[in-house]
């Protein structure tokens, strides 16, 4: 009983959250609200007892990655982020039949992952190891390959950031007289 | 039911010692800091309020309380008051997964003198730790001037880099003792008759820097460089809003990370060890009281070690500190933790 009023608390609050993402103009306001989301995500993780997973979208998403959009803010003039108006307006009518199909496909694999998904079926093994571990061995004996692939991508990423990141060393020699 | 209330009374008690320890502590550090500091460079340093001014953080506070509240007139208020509440909540929280002692017992019941014993005790240090970015890049936008935005942003490019060398280097230990229950790795330590710091030494010097790093002590203290930025993201704070910044960064966070330090690589709350062979206890007529007393020693060493470094050395430039970060710290790091995976399982089970 008293788990689920904390989970629709935290999922109240997830949402509420994404609306005022969405409702938003001034970005420092918009990194907050999404700040404030990802918390609440991690909330409903620590509710269902996924606790690693708690722990990691807060490590992860909450602080390494949304710490990111904080550098934003030197590129955030006082004037820009007081104006209502945006520039993006037609182009986002214009890509809304794209977000709809990738709406439908979310909902797609939401689905089928339901149907896939090991419901139960670690429930003792957790019972027994402990969060962490059962993790660490499923995903490295039965999702050994889907994860490697998704570290492949992300090193494809890295590189990519690495190669717009560098020096351009030639252009200032031939600068210097 | 009965256990029940008995558990929300015990967790009660709990947060209250831990707060009014660690805020208490906290405003009494700035009194041992300035004297540590002033006999470092030869002088008294606070010696009119009271005896050898021990009431000075008193004096300094009622100071602070009832100075004027001033406020930058285009800055945002929102924000401004935000950044504080984002400061303290974060670094006070970290406290929550701290271990102090062993398991004693009291009434019958059994106390754990740590609040939540989770599984990922640990991961959660280092995620609340470092939420504290965002408290002082909102200083640094919401008081919508120069220095406070050059300062905070500053200091967000020391954290984000610092935050990676951090986690690497505390998995050493963690493979080690195979959990990452802060109350386990201690316990662990105890059971291997091995204090982690002299298996992980590279480990511990990469955790001291980003130690340094993440709490902006000299030599990483770039973002208030009196100097160049005046005070850095606190210029626009005043009375008890710009006591509280220092107080949370410069005394809370130091504390808790050097909490995790001894946890983590001195072995907790227990006495001095010699490495496979156990421990000695010099304090053995302490009796029950002789953990906390380690703990609590501890931790004090750390935190005089950390002062003596603030109080003599002298400040890197932004580009050296990153610099250190991802070119000696990560690559460090990175060496510690493949070796240790590799020869901990051949040699340690």
């Amino acid at each position: 009983m008293i788990k689920w009023v904390i989970f629709l608390s935290f999922s109240l609050w997830a949402i509420i959250s994404g609306v005022g993402v969405v409702l938003f103009s001034n970005p420092v306001y918009v990194i907050l609200w999404l700040l404030s989301a990802l918390i609440s995500i991690a909330g409903i993780f620590f509710v269902a007892g996924a606790e690693l997973v708690g722990a990691l979208q807060l490590l992860i998403y909450a602080v390494a990655i949304a710490v990111f959009y904080v550098l934003v803010l030197t590129a955030v003039p006082w004037e820009k982020a007081l104006k209502k108006d945006t520039h993006f307006r037609t182009s986002g009518i214009l890509s809304l039949p794209v977000v709809l199909l990738l709406y439908v496909e979310m909902a797609l694999v939401f689905i089928l992952g339901i149907a896939a998904s090991p419901e139960g079926k670690f429930r003792e093994a957790i019972k027994k190891l402990g969060n962490t571990e059962v993790i660490g061995s499923v995903l490295f004996s039965k999702y050994f390959f889907a994860f490697e692939v998704v570290s492949l991508v992300l090193l494809v990423g890295m590189i990519g950031a690495v190669i717009i990141g560098r020096k351009e060393k030639q252009t200032y020699e031939n600068d210097t007289p | 039911m009965e256990s029940v209330i008995a558990g929300l009374i015990i967790a009660v008690i709990k947060i209250l010692v831990i707060l009014g320890v660690v805020l208490g502590v906290g405003a009494y550090l700035t009194l041992v800091e300035r004297k540590v500091a002033a006999h470092i460079q030869r002088r008294p340093g606070p010696m009119v309020v009271g005896w050898h001014g021990l009431l000075q953080p008193l004096a300094d506070g009622l100071k602070l309380m009832t100075k004027e509240d001033l406020f930058p007139r285009y800055g945002n208020r929102v924000l401004y008051n935000l950044a504080l509440i984002m400061a303290l909540v974060p670094a006070t929280l970290v406290f929550a997964v701290i271990p102090f002692g062993p398991e004693f017992e009291l009434f019958g019941y059994k106390i754990k003198p740590i609040l939540t014993d989770v599984n990922v005790g640990l991961l959660l240090v280092f995620g609340l730790g470092s939420l504290a970015v965002y408290a002082i890049a909102l200083a640094g936008w919401a008081s919508n001037s120069k220095y406070p935005l050059i300062g905070s942003m500053r200091k967000a490019g020391i954290i984000v880099s610092y935050e990676v060398a951090i986690t690497f280097a505390v998995m050493g230990p963690l493979i080690l003792a195979g959990t990452l229950s802060t109350y386990n790795i201690v316990e662990a330590q105890i059971e291997q008759k091995l204090w982690y710091v002299w298996l992980q030494p590279v480990a511990f010097v990469v955790f001291m820097f980003s130690l340094l790093a993440e709490t902006g002590r000299v030599p990483f203290d770039i973002q208030e460089a009196e100097a160049e930025l005046v005070t850095g993201f606190t210029v626009e704070y005043g009375g008890m809003k710009f006591g509280l910044f220092p107080l949370v960064e410069w005394y809370v966070e130091v504390l808790s990370l050097s909490a995790i330090a001894v946890v983590l690589f001195l072995g907790g709350w227990s006495p001095i060890n010699i490495p496979f062979i156990g421990f000695i206890d010099p304090l053995f007529f302490l009796g029950p009281l002789s953990p906390f007393v380690w703990f609590i020693l501890k931790v004090t060493a750390l935190f005089l070690f950390i002062l003596w470094l603030h109080w003599t050395l002298p400040r890197y430039r932004i580009d050296q500190i990153t610099e250190i970060a991802w070119k000696v710290m990560l690559p460090l790091a990175l060496f510690n933790l493949v070796f240790t995976a590799i020869i901990a399982p051949v040699v340690w089970r």
